[in-house]
Order: C-alpha cells, then structure tokens, then sequence
C-alpha cells in the first residue's frame, strides 16, 4: 500500500506542475469568476441560468484536465523510461498502474476543488442574499457529482492508455464520454422505439449496456430546478457510487491484465 | 564462484511485417560470477538493452531460460537485491535529489532519509540535495542515479551507459564509483559504447551483435598477446629482407635496430634463432596486448561486412530496421 500511495503522491506532485493542465484549469477558474458578469436575466431566472452556466463549466473543464491528464500518465513514463526504474524496485505492474490512477484522481480532487471553491466564492460575494445553505449544498454537490463522474472517465482514459498512443487515447475517451454522457438519452429513447428494426435497437442497447452511463451523475436538473426532486437522495447517492466503483475496478483490472503482459 | 546471472539460450523475437521472425536477442548463454563487473558490448541495436530488460523481468523471454541471483528473472523478490540504472534516465524534475531519492526509496516499503542523505553524500550531491532535478547538471543527474541504484544495497547493479555523456571529470568520478561497487562485493554488468572504460574496469566481456554473442570471456585472456613485437639489433639486412616475405608481419628498422610486429606462431622461436645465428642481438621480445577497439570492430565488423555495411556508419535506417520490432513472437 506504501509504494501505491507513494507512487500516487509523485504522480499528483508532477500533475500540478504541468503547464497544460494548469492553464485549462486557469481558463475554467476565470470563466467560474466572471459567469456572473455575463447574466442579464431577471433574478430568479439569473440564479438557475448561473447555477447552470458554472456547474456546466465545471463539468467541461473537469472532464477536458481528466483526459489530458490521463492519456499520457502510462506512455511519459515509458517514453522517459521512468517506469524501468520504477520497475526494478520490487514494485509489480498492477501497484504501478493503480499509484499512477489514484495520483490521477488526486490531482483532479485539487483542480476539481479549486474550481468549486471559486464557484462558492464567486455566489458569496455576487449573490449574498441568495447564497443561502440550500444553494451553498447544491453548489458543492453538483461538482462532487462531477467529480465521481471523472474518476469514472479517468478509469476510461487509464484502460484505454494501457495498449494506445495517446492521440488515439484522447478520441477513444473523449468519444466513450460525448457517448456515455450527450448521447445517453438518444440511445434509450432508440432502445425504447418500437417502431424500429430489433437489429437496429440491439445495437443500442448494448452501446448503452457497455459503456459507462455518464449522464448518471449528472445531477444539475434537480439541483437547479426546484421542482424537480431526487426520491430517496441517501440510496440514489449510494447507488450512484456503487455504479462508479463497480465500473472504474473493472476497468482498472482490465487495464491491469492488458498492462502485465505488455511490452514496455 | 556462484553465478550472479545465468542465462541458457535466451532469446527475443518479434514479428516483422512481412510475416518473418526478427530474433532481437538469439540463443544467449551468459554467466557472470557474483562480485564482478561484467561488460555487455555491442553497436546500436545488437539486443544489448532488451537484455537487460529480460533479465530484470520488464518484458518476457520468447525461449530459453534466465537466472538473476538465482532465481528467475523477473521475480519480485529479486528485485529486492538487485538495481538498475537505464540509459539517459529521466527523473521527475519537480522534486530535490533528496526527493528523488526518498520516492525510489518509499519503493522498498520504508522511506530512510538518513540513508538517502548518506548515499547522496557519497556521490558528492551533499550541497545540492535539495536543490530541484532540472537545476542539476547531466553528471549530477548521473550521480542520483547511481546513488539511487544503491538504496537496498543490492548484490547486483545493473548499468546501461552510465558514463554515457559525460565530461571527463563526472565520467572518472562514476568509472570510480563503480571500482568501489565491486571492492564492496557487488556484481556490476555494465552495457557500455564506452569501451576504454570497459577496458579499464571490467573483469569480463561479453560482445554481442544481432543478438548473438560473438565474444566472451576474461578480458585479459580475449585481449592477450596474440601479436609479439621484437626488437634486435646488428641484424644483417639480408636476413630482414627474409622476414618481410612472412606473412601478418611488418618489419622496419629505427636507429639502425630492426623491429618487427608479428603473430606469436610457432616460427617465432625459429626467428629468434635466426637472428642470434646471423650475429644480431635481442633487444626486447614483447607480446603486444590487443585493444578492446580492435578486439570490438573485428567481432562485430566480420558479421557486418558481410552486408556490405561499414561498422560506425549504420544508418538511421538500418537501426530502425533493427530496433522496429513489430509484433511479440509468443511460443
């Protein structure tokens, strides 16, 4: 546990140093800062379309840093043959790859934390009167929501780096996300359709069945519109984390087999 | 003297595109006796580091067998005894040399930051250890390296190119360091281009191209006098100009003595006699120890030459050729 932790504190130490991370995370903290200027709408509707508007921020700007970050975490360290040296410790291939996810996740907390500090910063001092403690939770919620959510897309993006380049990487994670997340929807109502081919609708269930469902996590309709409510919010949560949890071990233990047998 | 590394037939292959078979490192049978340093030669390409990588159980053997201290190659208690130092290693340039070295030493289960001051003090980074890796110079990051190779104080050290690079003063201080390595007991095997440090430092040698050994043995014996070079004096031309006839064999006269390079053949004591009959004297009569240069570019030229390549003018190409492995050949 000790080379794990170790391994994931140097992984997180060298993630916040990169500077292309640093500068889309800069990017996001400054459109969180200034979402507030650009809202002309009347009170209340200002309130949702901002709470909207930041927490899609968030969302875009996480899932942006969680691929860049993850597709090169594997392949820099067999390009700076870092992982020679790391290998030759009495280190095995899977405590590697988990160190190198957990540091992954790590550094997407802090980035993830800034933003969302920011984001309750920003309400504060633009919107006193309405930052109230209902509003304070939903703020802080809808990004923890995300960030679960990342941890799931950094799974994605780790399994994938154990066997492609990173170029391909960024397409194939980037892809499973849009899929998992944008076209959710589309697939289940398709699934649902009786009116199309049975091949046609197969297709989607299972593009629905095998990739992760994003949009799970994604919990902005209920936190921004007061009407809609969660029933049963403490299982909904627990079931949520189960999703996320069952999911990132399979990946990460299907990225372990792929990685212990590969050439580096 | 029990074997540090063993290796039976060992080899390497790979799937070329064309559906053939490349052998990166063939039927290689090497035994290097604990405590001494051990040279790994060859030119660019020749299997040098997949065999490194094979034996520390970063990538799987195609065929044969490989036995680190003992046991086999990749298994993870060996690596409790044994380093490695890759060729141009990187570190994260974030952290201090101290940094560095309590993450690699985190490695083993238990950060000892005393014992990292020590080993960092012992390359003479005691004044720099917390100053921050991208700040080091290439001979310092050298020196980490080293010191980090000696954390769990291991039997066995592996180092690829470690004076690759360096200026002449950061090379002696590591050809020094590894002098100590072996007055400590450890086994060094050393890959290396460097082939006068090899020269100086190595007990044994092993030279490889394309993946197969074509020399092995004690350095002293592979570089033994298989030439002589005599010196006589008052010898009559006649006799001279009768020498020069002899094959592999230069004769020349310098103030007036006659001195010949020759190979030391059975008709070498037939010469001595000749002389001293034709009135001449023997000045010196010495054998000449080969230079690991030549013993290296005969090895490895024979083979080359055949394809019609000179040694020291491979092309990009033809090491892409060599080091493009495309798919594991798996048996």
């Amino acid at each position: 546990m000790n080379v794990i932790i170790n391994i994931a504190r140097t992984t997180i130490g060298e993630a916040i140093r990169r500077r292309v991370l640093l500068v889309i995370l800069l990017i996001g903290v400054l459109f969180v800062a200034i979402a507030p200027g650009l809202s002309v709408l009347s009170a209340r509707q200002e309130l949702t379309v901002l709470k909207s508007l930041t927490l899609g921020i968030i969302q875009l700007t996480s899932a942006v840093i969680a691929i860049v970050l993850t597709v090169y975490l594997i392949p820099n360290e067999i390009e700076r043959r870092t992982i020679y040296t790391i290998l030759s410790k009495p280190v095995r291939r899977w405590q590697f790859l988990i160190g190198k996810y957990l540091g992954a996740i790590g550094a997407l907390g802090l980035m993830m934390t800034l933003m969302t500090v920011t984001l309750v910063v920003v309400f504060w001092v633009m919107k006193p009167q309405e930052t109230t403690v209902t509003v304070l939770r939903e703020l802080t919620l809808g990004p923890l929501m995300f960030y679960v959510q990342m941890c799931l897309l950094a799974a994605v993006s780790v399994f994938f780096s154990t066997f492609t380049q990173p170029i391909i990487n960024f397409f194939l994670s980037g892809g499973t996300y849009l899929v998992g997340s944008l076209f959710s929807s589309v697939l289940k109502t398709i699934s649902e359709n009786k009116d199309l081919p049975l091949a046609f609708k197969a297709v989607a269930i299972f593009i629905q069945n095998a990739l992760p469902n994003f949009e799970y996590f994604n919990i902005q309709n209920p936190l921004i519109n007061p009407g809609q409510q969660i029933q049963n919010e403490g299982l909904h949560y627990l079931n949520l984390a189960f999703y996320a949890v069952a999911y990132i071990t399979a990946l990460l233990v299907g990225g372990i087999l792929i990685f212990d047998k590969r050439e580096v | 003297m029990s074997l540090a590394i063993e290796t039976k037939k060992l080899t390497k292959s790979y799937k070329t595109k064309g559906g053939g078979r490349l052998d990166v490192v063939k039927e290689l049978d090497l035994q290097v006796e604990a405590g001494e340093i051990y040279g790994f030669l060859g030119p660019n390409g020749a299997g040098k580091t997949t065999t490194i990588k094979m034996l520390l159980g970063i990538i799987e053997a195609t065929d044969g067998e490989a036995l680190v201290l003992g046991k086999e190659a990749g298994d993870i208690e060996v690596h409790r005894e044994l380093s490695y130092l890759p060729e141009k290693p990187y570190y994260y340039e974030h952290m201090t040399g101290l940094e560095i070295m309590e993450f690699y030493s985190s490695l083993f289960g238990k950060r000892d930051t005393e014992k990292c001051k020590a080993l960092l003090e012992r390359v003479n980074l005691a004044n720099d250890m917390n100053r921050t890796i991208n700040q080091y110079s290439k001979g310092m990051q050298q020196r980490v390296g080293l010191a980090q190779s000696l954390l769990n104080d291991p039997k066995l050290l592996f180092l690829d190119e470690p004076t690759g690079g360096l200026d002449p003063i950061a090379h002696i201080e590591v050809r020094d360091l590894i002098l100590e390595f072996r007055e400590e007991g450890k086994t060094v095997f050393i890959s290396s281009h460097e082939l006068s440090d090899v020269e100086r430092i190595c007990d044994r040698v092993a030279i490889i191209n394309k993946g197969e050994i074509v020399q092995q043995g004690k350095l002293d014996v592979l570089l033994a006098g298989s030439r002589v070079e005599l010196t006589a004096d008052s010898v009559p031309a006649g006799i001279a100009d009768g020498f020069k006839a002899m094959e592999d064999t230069t004769v020349s006269f310098k103030q007036g003595r006659l001195i010949m390079d020759m190979p030391d053949s059975s008709e070498t004591n037939g010469i001595l006699d000749a002389i001293r009959t034709a009135g001449g004297t023997i000045i010196s009569f010495v054998p000449r120890r080969a230079r690991l240069e030549d013993l290296f570019l005969e090895s490895v030229s024979a083979d080359n030459k055949v394809k019609g390549r000179k040694m020291g003018r491979m092309t990009i190409k033809d090491l892409e050729a060599e080091e493009a492995p495309l798919e594991e050949v798996k048996e």
